[in-house]
């Protein structure tokens, strides 16, 4: 009796193993469909948070402890962006292969280098990372690196399709430079504008591209604009010959409002991930929504 | 020339080893590493927060005669000079002094300890004591979708259980939380706990606990002096969880079920010794039911509701001091709903009911007569929130759960409370 249990708990598992799609759980969408770019359809692979809220401030509601109970990979953004929501999901997933350090749990910031990494920090410069800028997305080529990165991932747990993953990769990748050169030569006529953010959320895209942020609409990173704040970005707008107020999709645009009808510079609302406007559905329309709203909108 | 060039080489050649040596040893720079420290790990310091949380509080009594306020059948005059409370703490044991109050600090420290664990502990100070609120181990990779802790905790029991003071939405615990279980089921046991493997959250989970908390249960025997009479002290561990939670989410709009429940012992010796007072060694079993239900408005707007029920029953023997005894049976329940906005990023309001609903109380199966039911409170809080480490919150209460022999008392409460965060503290659940 207890034999034929084993055995057939051992014939459950392998069956488990050999024939299921790896699936995958990732942090934001991006790097959802990053991986369905690599993965296709060998993988199963889905988002915890929404692309149209704060990836700093997403609600670490009970149900997506079930949706990382079963996963065999977890991709994060890491650089502490998800420090205020992962870190209790995780270990309550009761999920042994996706715990930090186990080669189901991958950590996409260890792979890029960050900017604007602070050599001190202290609570009262506001909300700082002190690994550094984690909107790392936004820099085009970033992406490719991080391509290869779930390609060797992949490969890693599920060698069978590794050359599978290689194709997707190549593909992608060839494509991806195409890209970045178109957006190279639309955003052309915009190298050296001046801008200023609501939050530092597009620092990598605009240094990436030649455009210079020159300040934010927060006094400090995660605290809300103050009026004393607003009227000094006011004079910093009309000092600087700034162009654009580059607002993210999840803060309120009334501050920025409010700046732009005392200097008549434009607002420009930029996605930052795939899903926070409804035109996002992938990485590719993420860049091409950006670019087509800094030239036209 | 030649033997010139010869003496000259001869000459020459210390003092280029010396000045290569001069330059290796400057390089090297030997006074620099006098002073290392070879063994120090500052890669390894655990996680570390302070929470420092201050109040003023003021209300329609003066200390003298608040102290001897009682809700009746729960909480009586004698608990607060019994157990724990001979010092002057008050009996309603999350209640504030009036004037300022330095409520506590919490100290946490939390990190991995190996692959397998995970460590959190949770110093509360105030300030002449420090305590050892929590301190336990969770497992990470258990296998069964298995989770197993172990240590010094917060129950799991209910929702407001298991959360920590400053998450709170209002500055007290409810009175129902508060008669049952004191300052909260807290206490030394082990816990385990599965996720089932469905595609929604459903966590089932049970504890055994030491069982000394003061409200409901306790574990020490009792010696009536007057009966002669020695009542032995519980088997320990002494209390029995269990709960069962379920979640799901309508797109934004998040719900949170529970159901719980906790069986044990009850030892309570109420000055049994001394005039006006008693003891009771009982059977008592809790059960709750709780539901929050959270509607996300965007990344920082939010309303939640949430509300908890809870009923005790507890079966056994009274003795009172001159020695005489009977059947003590006491059937009470209670409960408390909230509604809690954040309309802006840094500005939540709350209001909040709660009540006591059935207090029945049999002696020798005869049942009290006087004991009120009608017992309630109202709360209503304004939060500002500069930051998300810092926090200041005005709430009111206007408390109808007090009596002062026959009288009811009804108290108007005003409290003022700042709750700041420094340092690394880990993430709350939801």
């Amino acid at each position: 009796m207890r034999y034929t249990l084993l055995a057939l708990l051992a014939v459950f598992v392998f069956s488990h193993l050999a024939f299921a799609e790896l699936r995958v759980i990732t942090a934001y969408p991006y790097i959802a469909d990053l991986i369905e770019k690599i993965g296709r359809d060998r993988i199963t692979v889905k988002a915890l948070a929404r692309g149209s809220r704060d990836p700093h401030h997403i609600v670490p509601r009970p149900s997506l402890i079930a949706k990382m109970r079963r996963a065999d990979l977890l991709v994060i953004n890491g650089a502490d962006l998800e420090i205020g929501w992962i870190p209790t999901l995780i270990r309550d997933s009761r999920n042994p292969s996706i715990q930090p350090g186990k080669s189901g749990f991958l950590d996409f910031s260890r792979y890029v280098k960050l900017i604007q990494v602070p050599d001190r920090v202290s609570r009262a410069q506001g909300d700082v990372h002190p690994a550094g800028n984690p909107h790392f997305n936004l820099n085009p080529e970033y992406i490719i690196v991080l391509a290869r990165v779930v390609e060797k991932k992949l490969c890693e747990l599920d060698g069978g399709n590794c050359a599978y993953y290689g194709r997707n990769f190549s593909q992608f990748s060839e494509m991806w430079l195409k890209r970045i050169a178109s957006w190279k030569k639309s955003l052309q006529h915009l190298k050296g504008i001046k801008v200023i953010q609501y939050h530092r959320s597009h620092d990598y895209f605009l240094e990436y591209f030649g455009i210079i942020s020159i300040g934010e609409m927060e006094p400090l990173p995660g605290i809300p604009p103050t009026s004393r704040h607003v009227l000094k970005t006011i004079q910093r707008v009309k000092d600087n010959n700034v162009r654009l107020i580059l607002q993210d999709v999840y803060h309120s645009t009334t501050p920025s409002r409010f700046v732009a009808d005392r200097t008549g510079v434009r607002i420009v609302v930029l996605p930052h991930d795939v899903g926070s406007l409804k035109k996002v559905e992938d990485i590719v329309s993420l860049y091409d929504e950006i670019v087509r709203r800094l030239i036209h909108d | 020339m030649k033997r010139a060039f010869i003496l000259f080489t001869i000459f020459l050649f210390p003092i280029c080893v010396l000045s290569q040596e001069s330059e290796l040893l400057h390089n090297a720079d030997v006074h620099k590493s006098k002073y290392s420290s070879p063994f120090a790990q500052p890669k390894f310091v655990p996680d570390i927060s302070l929470i420092a949380d201050f109040s003023y509080a003021t209300r329609d009594y003066r200390e003298e005669e608040y102290k001897d306020f009682a809700i009746p059948g729960f909480l009586d005059a004698h608990k607060r000079s019994g157990v724990g409370g001979s010092d002057g703490i008050y009996a309603f044991s999350d209640s504030q002094r009036r004037g300022f109050n330095l409520n506590y600090g919490e100290l946490n420290l939390q990190s991995a300890v190996d692959p397998y664990f995970d460590l959190f502990s949770n110093f509360t100070l105030t300030e002449s004591t420090f305590e050892i609120e929590e301190l336990y181990i969770t497992s990470k990779s258990f296998p069964f979708n298995l989770q197993v802790r172990l240590g010094k905790f917060f129950s799991n029991f209910g929702r407001l259980n298991s959360q920590h003071e400053h998450q709170w939405d209002f500055a007290d615990m409810p009175v129902v939380n508060n008669v049952f279980f004191g300052d909260g089921l807290l206490e030394r046991g082990v816990q385990i706990s599965w996720l089932a493997p469905l595609d929604f959250y459903l966590l089932i989970g049970g504890e055994i606990l030491h069982g000394e908390n003061e409200a409901s249960f306790g574990s020490d025997g009792f010696y009536v002096r007057n009966a002669d009479l020695r009542i032995k002290g519980s088997d320990r561990p002494n209390i029995c969880t269990g709960f069962i939670k379920i979640s799901w989410d309508i797109d934004d709009f998040v719900v949170l079920g529970g159901l719980s429940g906790a069986v044990g012992r009850t030892r309570s010796d109420y000055n049994v010794n001394e005039d006006e007072g008693y003891a009771i060694d009982a059977c008592t079993s809790i059960y709750g039911v709780d539901l929050t239900l959270k509607y996300l408005i965007d990344s920082y707007r939010y309303i939640s509701f949430q509300g908890e029920y809870l009923y005790r029953n507890m079966n056994g023997s009274e003795y009172a001091y001159d020695g005489s005894s009977f059947d003590l049976r006491r059937e009470q329940s209670g409960m408390y709903t909230q509604l809690v906005v954040r309309p802006f990023i840094q500005w939540r309001f709350g209001v909040r009911y709660d009540f006591l609903h059935m207090n029945e109380i049999y002696v020798d199966s005869v049942r009290d007569p006087d004991v009120q039911d009608n017992l309630d409170r109202f709360s209503f809080m304004v939060e500002y929130n500069p930051s998300e480490f810092t926090r200041f919150r005005l709430q009111y209460n206007r408390d109808r759960t007090k009596y002062q022999g026959d009288d009811r008392k009804i108290i108007n409460e005003i409290i003022l409370e700042c709750n700041f965060t420094i340092g690394a503290h880990g993430a709350h659940k939801f």
